[in-house]
């Protein structure tokens, strides 16, 4: 039983491993992780979950709430250990950092001006400071926050908040960048600007990212690929291509390819929607 | 609206002062015991004049922020540990929580035994009411840190240091000033009972001769004067803290 969190260098991206120039390259596995949170009762919340992450691939997660999507990608940054199992990342720089997360909350600290909380994203960087700034300014731009960089946090609205909190994911330039729900929050509007900005950045880089959503439009829009959860304890239900061509288009929602996936997304979700344990 | 405030703070102790100046003059009540605002303002600014108000005050300002200072600064740090580390917090807090609620004066006799009658016993019975008022607020503000902000910290793999100086002293901040007020307005307090008690030179001493030598303007003097040293100190906390803490919301809406 390997009950250690390793982020081994167990491949080298870009080694001879790969034979068919279609297949993907694995970035990070995640092998029969099992997690048991230990309280006053037991509160089995992953169960055997068994999954890869490929180098480059936008991964969403959709699945009931409470079957353990934040606990997966917790454990995935290091956050959490696995009761069994293990997560294996393998590194292909040393100096970047493996994952960064962006949570749904709680994230921005209202005790730091905006380009002070994108900043912590470099503080284990060991860049030099004009470096640091120079790549803080970049981000900011980017996420249109360039006007509020020495504004408090409490004088943001939620939408800009979020964007706080990817520039500094974004920032540290992570092997994996990690969502957990990071729109929920936000009103509808507001929530599909955030998500075209994402398909922007996201599309020009072959950045490998997983987001968790309970969206399922969400999900198809963002993804290359999603993974569907049972109720807690949570298991990989399956695996979903989403076919569709990047850059995307937003309008895409509409179409009946896309209408199609969500019904059977959705019919998955609800047969494994009633808990087992 | 904040104007208006301003007129009602500053209308309504006039308006008290005026009536009880008149009711002195009318000889409705006994200036024996109630005499004259304007009187005890002529007392006031003699005491001032020869120096014996000022002088006192300095004294008894000394020994206040000695102790204010020695225990503030003794009961943050502990507070703090105990909030983050869990072993303290388990050997420690039955103790002092124990401790916590011994009226803080009630120990000055055990101190004068200990160490006879010099500065030393003032300044650590101020320091020791000064240590559980801190103690108390920050091993509260500490424990109360939203965890997001902690999980954020580890995520981001912020160093010890980093994570102390960064999220949890700010994090705790606001709440250090709220308790730093209390502290103020208690070590007035505690300071003019030991002086009461053991006499010498400070502000509370001449308010208990006074009454022995039955000089009520003096005492009335004497009492205002603590009164505004108790305001000016917490005033000044105020204004540190808004200087200090300017993320805080209030602040923020204040600018606009
Ligand atoms: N620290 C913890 N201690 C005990 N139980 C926990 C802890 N964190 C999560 N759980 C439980 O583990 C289960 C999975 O939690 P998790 O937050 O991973 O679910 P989730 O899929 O992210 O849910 P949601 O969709 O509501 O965000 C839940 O039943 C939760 O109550
Ligand atoms: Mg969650």
């Amino acid at each position: 039983m390997t009950t250690a969190h390793t982020n081994t260098m167990h491949t080298e991206v870009g080694s001879l491993e790969v034979t068919d120039s279609s297949a993907r390259q694995i970035k990070a596995t995640i092998r029969d992780v099992s997690k048991v949170y230990r309280g006053r009762t037991q509160v089995p919340a992953l169960d055997n979950v068994d999954a890869h992450i490929y180098d480059g691939e936008f991964l969403t997660i959709v699945g009931p709430s409470g079957c353990g999507k934040s606990t997966l990608l917790r454990m995935i940054n290091g956050l959490q250990r696995p009761s069994e199992g293990a997560v294996e990342i393998s590194k292909s720089s040393t100096d970047r950092p493996l994952t960064s997360m962006v949570f749904q909350d709680y994230s921005v600290y209202p005790w730091m001006n905006v380009f002070d909380n994108v900043s912590l994203g470099l503080a284990r960087s060991g860049l030099p400071k004009p470096e640091k700034h120079s790549r803080v300014r970049v981000w900011l731009d980017r996420l249109d926050l360039g006007k509020f960089e020495s504004a408090y946090p409490s004088e943001l609205s939620g939408g800009m908040l979020q964007r706080v909190a990817i520039a500094r994911a974004l920032v540290a330039e992570p092997e994996i960048l990690l969502m957990d729900e990071p729109f929920a929050a936000l009103d509808a509007q507001l929530r599909r600007r955030l998500q075209e900005e994402l398909l922007e950045i996201v599309g020009d880089a072959g950045r490998t990212v997983v987001f968790v959503t309970h969206s399922l439009e969400e999900a198809i829009l963002l993804g290359d690929r999603v993974l569907v959860m049972s109720a807690r304890p949570g298991r990989i239900v399956d695996s979903v291509d989403i076919p569709f061509d990047r850059p995307r288009d937003p309008e895409l929602r509409k179409s009946p390819e896309f209408r199609d996936l969500e019904e059977r997304l959705w019919l998955m979700l609800k047969e494994h929607a009633t808990a087992t344990a | 609206m904040s104007r208006q405030n301003t007129v009602l703070a500053i209308a309504t102790p006039v308006f008290f002062l005026v009536l009880w100046e008149l009711a002195a003059l009318l000889g409705l009540i006994d200036t024996r015991f109630f005499p004259a605002p304007s009187s005890i303002a002529r007392t006031g600014v003699n005491l001032v004049q020869d120096g014996v108000l000022l002088e006192s005050l300095a004294v008894t300002l000394r020994t206040l922020m000695v102790g204010l200072i020695v225990g503030n600064v003794i009961g943050t740090v502990v507070g703090v540990s105990m909030g983050l580390i869990r072993p303290l917090r388990a050997s420690l807090d039955p103790l002092l929580s124990g401790l916590y609620t011994v009226p803080k004066l009630a120990i000055l006799p055990l101190l004068l035994l200990m160490l006879g009658l010099g500065e030393m016993p003032r300044v650590i019975v101020v320091a020791i009411g000064s240590f559980f008022i801190a103690w108390i607020s920050m091993i509260e503000a500490t424990m109360g840190i939203a965890h997001g902000y902690l999980e954020t910290a580890e995520s981001l793999e912020l160093t010890r240091s980093q994570r102390l100086r960064l999220v949890i002293f700010p994090a705790v901040l606001p709440e250090y000033f709220v308790g730093l007020r209390i502290a103020v307005g208690n070590a007035v307090l505690l300071i003019v009972g030991v002086e009461f008690v053991m006499g010498g030179s400070g502000i509370g001493s001449m308010i208990w001769n006074s009454w022995q030598i039955f000089a009520t303007e003096r005492m009335y003097a004497g009492i205002v004067c603590v009164g505004l040293l108790g305001y000016v100190l917490t005033k000044l906390v105020k204004m540190i803290a808004r200087v200090a803490v300017p993320w805080s919301p209030k602040s923020t809406s204040r600018r606009r």
